[in-house]
């Protein structure tokens, strides 16, 4: 097909598709006016049924927990499907040496980059941890404490260059994390049916509302997400890194790969 | 209010759709292609987050605000949230499957992309493929 | 925020176009991390602090480094003659 042709009939498409967008627009509600009875009725419930303070995080982790489980498993497919196109073409081995382009010159770290990602990883790390064990309490959660620590590992890379990083980081363990996190979470289901609850049902002691340790069964959960998500986000960063490698042996050694 | 306040995050969204639909449709790079499939994503993050906004109301977190003040929807915001990190994992996996495509076709672009075949045949050995059973 | 809200809603429209527009991948990924960074404020206008952490993250940081990398890939592994 022509891009000519494409464009043309995308804009038949359009043409025909905007009328019933501008119909579906006027009937949605005035912006701003209202919001739906779920939402509503989980904002006037929950805190005093689960003892939770974030709302998302009572959704996520507890009200539509089914939902969140298949997110897990998406997310787990998908960054299976990832290292398998990765590594089914190059192999499991690894370089010390990738994201260097041949014949460009390779500068030298400063020490001031060198200090400051020392510095400034634990404190992301740090940072990290604390988005996602207060979950249930502030903004955060298991979802976005995960971005963050996998996106701090990457201070190693920037300081201690790319063969640091994967001497830091073992690419099995990250595995480990994924696959335990999920299965964490698909556990948090099972259990609490073992003790005739139903599944995904918070069996644990709900604690104190506006308390780290509140929320029961959602902390576990969290945690599983946590783990999933912080292993996957790692193992895609070093599976992609590890795809820029050259083909060729590396003609001088002791070269940083900075 | 004003009218047109009411109805333009909904018009937004649908911009954001559009315009993205028009990128995929003329792109002549997979990256690039993959760029604007975020785009299109992000219309549903805006309509989403547009329909759970109400005026004047605090974010679902009861920490600072006793329980019971009026709060925006937070289904809406839950939904968004999963929908963001599963769908950076679906963008590193087409990017993946891109330069995969680079690597075996030798080029970006997806007009010179051809259909695979086994063993890595192009379509110049179509004609003769017809005769033989399937591989 | 009655005025807020509306232009940040046109910026994201604007960044959008930008991403489509911006046809070389390499300067696209810029746009891309604006476009995340303008989302990420839109989302806290919008009184979703959750949201905007996870899309700061994702948006402006994991994502635009997958893009990078991905045209790194496509760079140093040249298959044929011309990359």
């Amino acid at each position: 097909m022509s891009p000519r042709i494409r464009v043309a009939l995308l804009a038949l498409s359009a043409l025909i598709l905007l009328p019933c967008a501008a119909q579906v627009i006027a009937g949605l509600p005035a912006f701003g006016s209202t919001i739906a009875q779920y939402g509503a009725r989980i904002n006037a419930i929950t805190p005093e049924a689960r003892h939770v303070a974030n709302m998302v995080s009572a959704i996520n982790f507890d009200l539509r927990g089914l939902d969140t489980l298949g997110e897990e498993f998406m997310l787990l497919a998908a960054i299976t499907g990832t290292v398998v196109l990765l590594r089914g073409r190059r192999g499991e081995g690894m370089t010390g040496r990738a994201m260097h382009r041949p014949g460009r010159a390779v500068i030298p770290r400063s020490e001031a980059t060198v200090l400051a990602c020392r510095i400034a990883g634990p404190l992301t790390a740090v940072f990290g941890l604390y988005v996602v064990v207060h979950a249930t309490v502030t903004p955060g959660g298991g979802f976005q404490g995960g971005v963050i620590l996998a996106s701090g590992t990457l201070l190693i890379y920037l300081g201690e260059g790319y063969t640091g990083w994967r001497d830091a980081i073992r690419s099995h363990w990250l595995d480990v994390l994924e696959g335990g996190g999920a299965l964490l979470f698909a556990l948090c289901g099972l259990v609490p049916m073992l003790t005739g609850a139903a599944f995904m049902q918070n069996v644990l002691p709900l604690g104190t509302f506006r308390d780290l340790f509140s929320g029961g069964l959602m902390l576990v959960e969290n945690l599983g997400v946590a783990m999933a998500v912080t292993g996957g986000f790692t193992q895609l960063f070093l599976e992609f890194m590890e795809e820029t490698r050259e083909a060729e042996e590396p003609d001088e050694p002791g070269e940083e790969s900075a | 209010m004003s009218a047109v306040t009411n109805v333009l995050p909904y018009a937004v969204a649908a911009w954001l759709f559009g315009v993205g639909l028009y990128g995929i449709a003329t792109s002549r790079n997979f990256i690039h292609l993959v760029g604007c499939l975020g785009v299109c994503q992000s219309a549903t993050y805006v309509l989403l987050l547009g329909l759970g906004y109400r005026w004047g109301s605090i974010a679902p977190i009861f920490y600072d605000h006793p329980p019971g003040t009026p709060a925006v929807d937070p289904v809406m915001q839950a939904l968004v949230l999963t929908d963001i990190v599963v769908g950076a994992t679906l963008t590193a996996l087409l990017l993946v499957l891109t330069v995969q495509a680079y690597k075996r076709g030798g080029s970006l672009d997806p007009g010179k992309l051809r259909p695979m075949r086994a063993g890595g045949q192009t379509d110049r050995d179509r004609s003769s493929d017809r005769g033989r059973p399937a591989a | 925020m009655t005025v807020i809200l509306p232009l940040l809603f046109l910026f994201t429209a604007t960044s959008g176009t930008a991403v489509v527009l911006v046809r070389d991948p390499t300067r696209q990924v810029f746009a891309i991390a604006i476009n995340g960074l303008v989302l990420t404020i839109l989302f806290d206008a919008l009184q979703a602090p959750d949201v905007a952490l996870s899309e700061l993250a994702v948006g402006s940081a994991a994502v635009p480094l997958l893009f990078l990398v991905a045209l790194m890939a496509v760079r140093t592994q040249a298959p044929g003659e011309d990359a």
